[in-house]
């Protein structure tokens, strides 16, 4: 890993932990959600001040670029990430489809009890 | 001085009854509200044929949206006090009154703490409580010996925040940020007994990233937050 993308990886994590935190801040975003990215970018942080945990895992893997290691483990990572979402999106789907569902039958019978008061 | 038990139910058709008759039993003097966090089971239904004070959630919030619709109910109903009180029988109504007088001397929470006067023991399961009491320490200088405590009150500034906040829920790192923030935080001893039936739904990958939330949550994202602004107690608290 040269030097230089060290140094802007690092810059980069910094800059998505105060983007992540004024998120926070402002309540965007929930804490729950939010120590994907925080731990994430600590990672990056990490990988980039000590790119010998990339080497090592590229012997290991016989792949023979750090950086490509480094790529291949983002693009995991992210895949991993992007399934868990759809599975958040789908459960949050049916429980706004529960949910106007539960309404409308609620207020329905309301309707019906106000008919019979008539 | 009104205070309302909170009560989240998930799944708890095996000891509600119990819970909420000796609530209903032995403390008439409080008021009390199950929160039934959208159960698979038929906790629902026994709440309706026992009559009992009924929050029924349609769909499943987790324990931070139920205890939240809990504080929402508090505040529109005016009570000075909130506490949360678990459906599966681990926490004992006679510490109600302990922790609700310690609230009346002006504090902001208090903690029904297994370990305020007794040793923590040193197991696996207290690793995690460690862990948490030594952030909370490291980052607001003040030592909470049961964090993990689910058994706390909550007075009404509290219960105003609590009952809207996105990021503020009834866990541990929600109490170092009230901490951070100015609120008056106190532990008192109580027992707790074990959970007599049911399932905990605490396994351990759950319990890992439970863990790590919290941690990561108390030692960086809640040093960089910017206090919340607390209301001046108002004179009436202040008797």
């Amino acid at each position: 890993m040269s030097d230089t993308l060290r140094v802007v990886l690092i810059v980069a994590s910094v800059l998505c932990l105060l983007f992540t935190l004024r998120k926070i801040s402002q309540s965007k975003v929930r804490i729950d959600d939010a120590i994907f990215w925080i731990v994430g970018a600590f990672g990056l942080v990490i990988i980039s001040i000590f790119p010998q945990i990339s080497s090592w895992c590229c012997d290991l893997l016989g792949i023979q670029a750090p950086v490509n290691f480094l790529f291949l483990f983002m693009i995991f990572i992210l895949l991993v990430k992007l399934f868990y979402m759809t599975i958040r999106v789908s459960q949050l789907e049916s429980k706004v489809k529960e949910l106007s569902q539960r309404y409308a039958l609620d207020h329905m019978d309301q309707d019906e009890v106000k008919k019979d008061e008539e | 001085m009104k205070l309302l038990i909170i009560v989240p139910a998930y799944n708890e058709r095996e000891n509600i009854e119990r819970v909420i008759d000796h609530l209903i039993q032995d403390y008439p003097q409080y008021s009390y509200v199950v929160v039934n966090d959208g159960s698979k089971d038929d906790t629902a239904q026994i709440c309706r044929r026992k009559g009992y004070n009924l929050i029924d959630l349609p769909v499943n919030l987790g324990l931070a949206g139920g205890f939240q619709a809990g504080m929402q109910y508090a505040e529109k109903h005016g009570f000075d006090y909130a506490i949360q009180y678990d459906a599966d029988g681990q926490h004992r109504a006679e510490y109600i009154e302990k922790l609700l007088t310690e609230c009346e001397k002006g504090q902001d929470i208090v903690i029904g703490s297994r370990f305020a006067e007794k040793k923590k023991p040193l197991s696996l399961r207290m690793l995690g409580s460690r862990l948490i009491s030594g952030a909370i320490r490291l980052t607001t200088f003040r030592k909470i010996k049961d964090p993990t405590s689910g058994m706390r009150i909550y007075n009404r500034r509290m219960i105003g925040l609590f009952a809207h906040h996105t990021n503020l829920s009834p866990e541990p790192d929600s109490v170092a940020y009230m901490i951070k923030s100015g609120a008056k935080v106190s532990e008192v001893q109580v027992e707790m007994d074990e959970r007599t039936a049911g399932v905990s739904y605490f396994n351990a990958p759950k319990a890992m990233f439970y863990m790590l939330r919290m941690v990561v949550s108390i030692l960086f994202i809640q040093v960089f937050r910017s206090p919340i602004r607390l209301k001046d107690i108002s004179p009436e608290n202040e008797e």
